[in-house]
């Protein structure tokens, strides 16, 4: 009997988990499993699996010169949209940390592009930049500061370029919030010390405001990398990838393999590589959390 | 902040250099605010005009003639009421899955202490890291398997997942920042585990259940991708991908795809703004105390 009781409580807290780990393991580990597993055969276009071929899919993607630039794609524009919007991010939770009038109206302002689509926030900015009828132009032009309508995309990197800038545009609120929740939990009499022994407003971001939102601020930026490597609507509306693969990152890269060429085993190579490259930045995330959390003990 | 240091920083603003600051702060603010709000007011004013004033060659910011029957006349245009009911179901019933996993593993993490619990831990943050996009494949596999693929119980599953790892973290925050004294009283007073859950614990986590419902509803209301790769009947579709209609081959009715949008949006903003000072706190104590 005593032994029975032990046994339960001892598998007790795994019971709690079930639930989520069921969940969890059909939608996430098994698919994570498929696509390994796609990725090593070789498969019909029609999605029939027919048989282990090896790295063959793996050889067909790194083989042609779309793969680099993809990659660089989407380095660029994980880097970029990341970098910048957690520096244009910070700016902004510094400014709204001030005590001001409307700022309770600001912060409800910042929340907007969080709680947009991203699908509907791109369709916006395709039509603000659009050449013949765009709103960017017409604003211009009414406000005197253009005579006609400008190109605002005469090429394919100006394209990409705007997709950074809407990228840049939707990822801001989370930083900003995540670093006003850093802000609000320092301690005011730092700073009165500081200014006492006559500290700088530099001296005083970089000693006393950057090491204090240092967590949160890993906490965002993390998590950006994931979601802005993996974004696919916004590039997705503005330019599908086109023309001939210049601003394809690699979400929308393995979407067009997957699901318009047919061709499922390099795309599921490509999901891999995606993958191991995530699973780099997760491991980077981990040691860093843990580090954290055994100085904490 | 107290009115005592309200009145400091007022009265600190007096000094000349600390007004230009006070200037350039609001001159900043407002800029941001007006960038931040431009593309809402483009939408806004573009589902006001007519087709030929978007496409003519010399267009006005604001619309000529407000033409108000757009917002009426895209009812009857598309599905749209039922691009709506299917993003209610998709998010109402992925937030209700979510939860009701997320609170028992919630609970177990924030309470108990067992073996593997860092392990556990580890598993849902790298939960994270992994998009549906990239799993597109694996998971067009597993709901084909599933006879899931154009249906909306699909979809809820697929949310409900790929929320998990957000659910387990703000429940776990809101959880942990509850002390269980009072929980161990109501033991004492004869109530089993899951009754002093239910009873004790979760009342008092309110907020932040309200939190993470709110938040895995918008999620799932916004998510695009999966929906556009498993959803094939146009009757099925929720809004993001339905309003697409509007995204014809030759011509974009940009009138009403603003308009669809604005209804899909300006709910989500309402929510969002409900929850925006929970969800930071909960965001950062999840994640610091993570």
């Amino acid at each position: 009997m005593k032994k029975k009781k032990k046994f339960l409580s001892s598998v007790e807290p795994y019971l709690w988990l079930l639930p989520s780990m069921l969940l969890m393991a059909i939608f996430i580990l098994v698919p994570i499993f498929e696509v390994f597993r796609i990725s090593l055969s070789q498969v019909t276009r029609s999605g029939l699996i027919k048989g282990f071929t090896g790295l063959d899919n793996f050889e067909k993607v790194l083989k042609g010169s779309t793969f680099s630039m993809v990659l660089q794609n989407t380095l660029v524009w994980t880097v970029v949209v990341v970098g910048l919007s957690t520096l244009i991010g910070f700016i902004l939770a510094l400014v709204l940390n001030n005590q001001f009038r409307g700022r309770k109206l600001a912060r409800a302002v910042v929340v907007f592009p969080w709680a947009t689509s991203l699908i509907i926030q791109a369709g916006v900015w395709k039509f603000i930049i659009d050449t013949d009828y765009g709103a960017l132009n017409t604003l211009l032009i009414r406000l005197g500061i253009l005579q006609s309508a400008a190109n605002w995309t005469p090429t394919p990197a100006a394209y990409f370029a705007w997709e950074c800038w809407v990228g840049i545009f939707v990822t801001i609120p989370f930083v900003t919030f995540c670093v006003l929740s850093g802000l609000q939990s320092i301690d005011s009499s730092f700073y009165e010390a500081a200014t006492v022994d006559g500290a700088t407003f530099w001296q005083q971001l970089f000693r006393i405001t950057l090491p204090l939102v240092k967590p949160s601020l890993t906490v965002s930026t993390v998590l950006n990398i994931i979601y802005v490597f993996n974004s696919f609507p916004i590039i997705w509306t503005i330019t599908k990838g086109d023309p001939a693969n210049r601003t394809d990152t690699l979400v929308t890269y393995l979407y067009k393999l997957a699901f318009y060429k047919g061709k499922s085993g390099e795309a599921a190579a490509v999901s891999v590589i995606g993958f191991l490259i995530l699973c780099a930045c997760a491991s980077v995330y981990m040691v860093v959390s843990l580090r954290r959390e055994g100085n904490d003990e | 902040m107290s009115k005592k240091k309200e009145e400091i920083i007022l009265k600190k603003a007096k000094t000349p250099k600390q007004k230009a600051l006070r200037v350039c702060l609001y001159v900043s603010v407002a800029v941001m605010t007006l960038i931040i709000l431009y593309p809402y007011l483009v939408m806004f004013s573009t589902a006001l005009k007519s087709r030929a004033e978007i496409y003519a060659a010399d267009g006005t910011i604001f619309p000529v003639v407000w033409l108000w029957e757009n917002f009426t006349d895209i009812w009857s245009k598309a599905p749209l009421l039922r691009y709506f009911l299917n993003s209610v179901i998709v998010a109402g019933g992925s937030t209700m899955i979510a939860i009701l996993c997320g609170i028992p593993a919630a609970y177990a993490l924030a309470r108990m202490k067992f073996k593997g619990q860092k392990f556990f831990l580890g598993l849902v943050i790298i939960s994270q890291m992994f998009s549906p996009v990239v799993l597109l494949i694996g998971i067009y596999r597993v709901m084909s398997t599933l006879n899931m693929t154009d249906s909306l119980l699909g979809l809820v599953f697929i949310n409900a997942a790929f929320n998990q790892a957000f659910a387990i973290w703000l429940l776990r925050g809101a959880f942990i920042s509850i002390s269980p004294d009072m929980e161990q009283a109501a033991r004492i007073d004869g109530c089993n585990k899951v009754q002093a859950m239910i009873k004790v614990l979760l009342p008092m986590a309110a907020p932040g259940i309200v939190t993470t419902l709110i938040f895995i509803f918008i999620n799932a209301w916004n998510e695009y991708t999966i929906a556009l790769t498993l959803i094939s009947t146009d009757l099925k579709k929720p809004l993001t991908v339905g309003i697409t209609i509007f995204n014809g081959y030759n011509m974009i009715e940009w009138q009403y795809l603003f308009a669809a949008s604005l209804f899909a949006t300006i709910p989500v903003i309402i929510l969002f703004l409900c929850i925006e000072k929970h969800l930071v706190s909960g965001l950062a104590s999840g994640g610091v105390k993570g």
